[in-house]
């Protein structure tokens, strides 16, 4: 379990968490949204040890991340600008890896070849940034990590190499269990891949659910009235968009509940439409001053 | 709760191997540029010529050593600083900083895996570099493993030293720019500000004088080792005869070589691991996201910004007033309003340019007034303490018994005293000094107007004392004093003062250094005006020219010093300098001379001059004689008219003061 409590980061005066708290359960994927400068990267970087918090705890599998060895040699990070040294080709980092995690499979780096397609022996330097950052996936599987962590990963990756990757990792986490935290400033990327979620802006997670929670708790309804008429207004609606005679209400409740609500005003017809996860997400924000735009364009 | 780890808790060798190959090019190329110094003394001594140094080891050891005492400190000064900006380069990119602590070692693995990284490339050059010397040297039968030893243990030392200090200074800074400014202001920062706070000060304190003190130069390491490592051989003269001819000669054979002061290798080693702690204790406590700052060490933003600020306001203030305000400065004195406004230009230049640094951003501006306030304040501060020698630095006039030695130039004449010995003569030129003191305002009044010298009534004298304390410290002063003919006849002034105590019997006796065993005849000049032609003497012939002096003196025909231009008319168109080895109590040597004046009547003298043949009967003239002319008489003349002045004064007038003298 990856558990971060009411942690403060301060940069010269500004605040970049402000007692922001998250919990990634074991063996989830956990997808962390929000717009550029909410602090998603931040408090990733407090989680692979390189930042060390003002307040509050940092802790993965029960253990203070700062300055803990063991525990980081069973995490694994792709950070979304990932180092490698100037003049290294994937073989020298694959050799500087396997020198610092103790689990770090050859016989998983040889398999992962084949995946990737690059020549282990070409300088990092030279090769396009999506092949980079196949190679940051390449290492980082191979160290077998227990825990992944990945700051905007398939930026730069096309479609097929996207579906590839994320397939890689969801074996993981199937076969060994591997909890994932994966951050990104778009919800569509990660709504194949998580199952739970957490929202982040101006340095505070401001909610996070598992997907299952968040299908249940709200609901996209179509409905028409008879004779035209409008969307009554004791009915408690979020939001509220008409085409035709088609009303599309969004509430806070689940199908259930909706129907029974809608069925009292007789309407000539009611559907329960899925939600997608931007849709959950605009809805449950709406209103509030949060940048939601941003993470769902 | 941490989590064991079976790793080494220090050391990381994948690391350690990463940094080395990583960094080959550098070690690599130093090794090859070391390389060529064994090679080259493999040439030298395949020439015929250095043949002789073939099975003599101790040629050797003397060449490591001062390989090792003055080409190693500058070295590795330079090197040190090099390997340290590759090793620590990780800290100064959030990208690869961001690597390096993500992965599962701890920071003290990280430490001492990188500091041996950068050990190890300090020392490969070294140590290929000493192999292959060794190799010439076995090749060679010039092997001594003594003088082979002390080197590597010099060269270790040092290397550690400076890289230990580079190490300390890559953890002060976060941006890989400001690292080799950082280091090379650790070093010379001692030096810089003792030249910084010596020059201001002998700008506005009366008598003070000389750029650079050297009190703190051990905090600058390399200046001090170049100054205090020493090569110590000694040569033996042995009568030699040539294999061919059966020529008997005299031939210098190195007999023994040590490197004094050795121990102070030891000593910067020590502190070289002190900043080594220093260095781990800032980085345990160093926040990744200050790669990129200036300064990484959030206290240490002050002593910067505030410690750029003096030196900018000490050293820019320094240049301003020597662009726009020197050339209308009179005397050699400060002058303090447009020093403080150039030190306040200056100050607040640097108070931004250390702010924008900082902050990473040229919008700083906006609530600086504090900050410039405390400049001004600050500017002011040291302007006030100094013009008004709040510490009463120009009246300090060191009691006999504090004393140790005491030395002093004047009268063209060096002077040495000791408390035992010449307690009447210090406490003499203690009135002398005193006399001065209380007479700044006549001396820096009337050396303070640009014609003072033009006056014939008025000659001109250097006073410099050196009182070295009982307590270590050493109380320095120079002046340059104006001396008129009616103040030498005046009694208590230090023109009389002066006068009596150069021209006593017993300054007359010290100033010939006769029978003084501390003093050795070395050689010196004559330079014959009428030839045009100098001459260098042996030592031989400079005793033999100070006993015929010291006949003369004791005749009285040498000794009196004449302290008017005016006066010296009637001495001889000669030069005569004779040069001396002075000997202290510690057995420190240094260099000293007499000049002597030759005038009618120094019969031995001038007989001596004849016998070494560098002069003849027609050497003998004045440079009146020599050059004869209007300028002469008209000089006479007015110095006759002046020596009639009763009093003078200055009056005002269309085109400035006017000075008036009065004759009865």
């Amino acid at each position: 379990m990856i558990e971060v409590k009411n942690v403060v980061k301060r940069f010269d005066g500004f605040t970049a968490l402000d007692g922001a708290s998250l919990s990634v359960p074991t063996g989830s994927v956990y997808g962390l949204v929000g717009p550029n400068g909410a602090g998603k990267s931040t408090i990733i970087r407090h989680l692979t040890g390189i930042y060390r918090q003002d307040e509050g705890t940092v802790a993965i599998g029960g253990e203070d991340v700062w300055e803990n060895a063991g525990l980081k040699a069973r995490v694994a990070a792709i950070p979304d600008d990932w180092y490698y040294f100037l003049q290294s080709t994937v073989r020298d980092m694959m050799r500087f890896y396997k020198g610092f995690y103790p689990q770090f499979s050859m016989e998983r780096y040889e398999k992962l070849k084949e995946v990737f397609s690059i020549d282990e022996k070409r300088v990092i330097r030279r090769l396009s940034k999506g092949m980079q950052k196949q190679v940051a996936f390449w290492l980082a599987l191979s160290c077998m990590p227990d825990y992944l962590i990945l700051d905007e990963p398939v930026d730069g990756l096309d479609p097929v190499m996207r579906r590839q990757v994320w397939s890689l990792v969801m074996g993981d986490v199937a076969e060994r269990g591997t909890t994932v935290l994966v951050s990104s400033h778009n919800l569509r990327e990660l709504e194949d891949v998580c199952d739970h979620v957490g929202i982040m802006d101006k340095g505070k997670v401001l909610l996070e659910r598992s997907l299952a929670q968040l299908q249940d708790n709200m609901v996209k309804m179509q409905v028409v009235f008879r004779d035209g008429q409008e969307v009554p207004a004791d009915l408690p609606v979020l939001h509220v968009s008409r085409v035709g005679r088609i009303h599309t209400l969004i509430m806070r409740m689940n199908a259930q509940e909706a129907a029974t609500r809608l069925a009292v005003y007789d309407p000539m017809l009611v559907d329960a439409v899925p939600l997608t996860l931007e849709e959950i997400f605009i809805y449950e924000l709406g209103g509030a001053d949060y940048a939601v735009k941003d993470i769902v364009l | 709760m941490q989590s064991k780890t079976s790793f080494s808790k220090y050391f990381n060798a994948t690391l350690f191997r990463r940094n080395l190959t990583r960094f080959w090019p550098l070690w690599g190329m130093a090794s090859f540029a070391g390389s060529l110094f064994p090679l080259a003394l493999l040439v030298q001594f395949l020439r015929d010529e250095d043949f002789y140094m073939w099975n003599r080891p101790l040629g050797f050891t003397e060449i490591y050593y001062y390989a090792a005492a003055y080409a190693v400190p500058v070295v590795s000064l330079l090197y040190a600083i090099l390997c340290a900006m590759l090793v620590w380069s990780y800290l100064y990119n959030s990208r690869s900083v961001g690597l390096m602590h993500t992965l599962p070692i701890r920071r003290e693995g990280l430490f001492f895996t990188n500091f041996l990284s950068g050990m190890a490339m300090m020392l490969i050059p070294y140590v290929i570099v000493g192999a292959l010397c060794v190799l010439v040297s076995v090749v060679s039968g010039c092997f001594d493993a003594k003088g082979l030893g002390v080197t590597i243990l010099a060269v270790l030392g040092l290397s550690f030293f400076y890289f230990a200090t580079a190490t300390a200074a890559a953890f002060i800074t976060g941006n890989v720019f400001a690292l080799p400014a950082v280091y090379f202001l650790l070093h010379f920062l001692a030096v810089m500000l003792d030249w910084l706070v010596c020059t201001f000060s002998q700008g506005f304190i009366f008598g003070l004088t000389g750029g650079y003190s050297g009190v703190v130069e051990w905090l600058s390491p390399t200046v001090y080792l170049e100054n205090h490592l020493r090569v110590s051989s000694t040569y033996e003269e042995v009568f030699q005869r040539a294999e061919l001819t059966g020529t008997g000669y005299y031939t210098g054979v190195l007999t023994s070589v040590e490197m004094e002061n050795l121990w102070l290798i030891g000593v910067y080693a020590l502190a070289g691991a002190a900043l080594l702690v220093i260095a781990w204790l800032l980085y345990r406590r160093r926040r990744s996201e200050s790669a990129g700052d200036v300064v990484a060490v959030g206290w240490m933003k002050p002593v910067f910004r505030y410690g750029v600020t003096g030196l900018a306001a000490l050293l820019g203030g320094l240049l301003l007033y020597e662009l726009f305000w020197r050339s209308f400065q009179e005397g050699r004195y400060y002058e303090v309003l447009p020093l403080l406004v150039c030190m306040l230009v200056a100050g607040a230049i640097g108070y931004y340019g250390a702010s924008m640094l900082l902050a990473k951003s040229l919008r700083v501006f906006r609530g600086s007034w504090r900050g410039l306030a405390l400049t001004a304040a600050g500017c002011a501060l040291v302007c006030a303490g100094l013009h008004f020698d709040v510490l009463g630095v120009a009246d300090r006039v060191p009691e006999v018994s504090r004393v140790e030695k005491m030395t002093l130039y004047t009268a063209d004449n060096n002077y040495t005293f000791y408390p035992g010995e010449d307690e009447a003569l210090m406490e003499r030129v203690r009135a002398v000094h005193q006399a001065i003191v209380a007479d700044r305002n006549y001396i820096m009044g009337t050396t303070g107007q640009e014609d003072w010298r033009s006056q014939p009534v008025i000659g001109d004298a250097s006073f410099h004392v050196t009182y070295y304390l009982s307590s270590g410290l050493k109380v320095n002063r120079n002046y340059y004093l104006p001396i008129s003919r009616q103040r030498l006849a005046q009694e208590g002034t230090y023109d009389n003062l002066l006068d009596s105590l150069v021209n006593s019997d017993e300054m007359k006796a010290r100033r010939i250094h006769l029978n003084d065993a501390r003093f050795a005849p070395t050689g010196g000049s004559v330079y014959v005006e009428r030839q045009n032609a100098g001459y260098d003497l042996s030592s031989r012939e400079c005793a033999a020219l100070q006993a015929a002096v010291a006949k003369d003196a004791a005749a009285g025909a040498w000794g009196d010093y004449q302290w008017l231009d005016a006066e010296r008319s009637e001495e001889y168109a000669l030069s005569l300098d004779l040069s001396f080895t002075y000997t202290d109590d510690e057995g420190d040597t240094s260099r000293d001379w007499i000049s002597i004046s030759v005038r009618p009547g120094m019969d031995n003298t001038i007989s001596c001059l004849k016998e070494l043949g560098f002069i003849t009967e027609a050497d003998l003239v004045t440079d009146r004689e020599l050059y004869p002319g209007d300028t002469w008489e008209m000089e006479e003349k007015f110095a006759q008219e002046m020596a009639a002045v009763e009093s003078t004064d200055v009056i005002g007038g269309a085109d400035g003061p006017t000075t008036v003298y009065v004759t009865g």
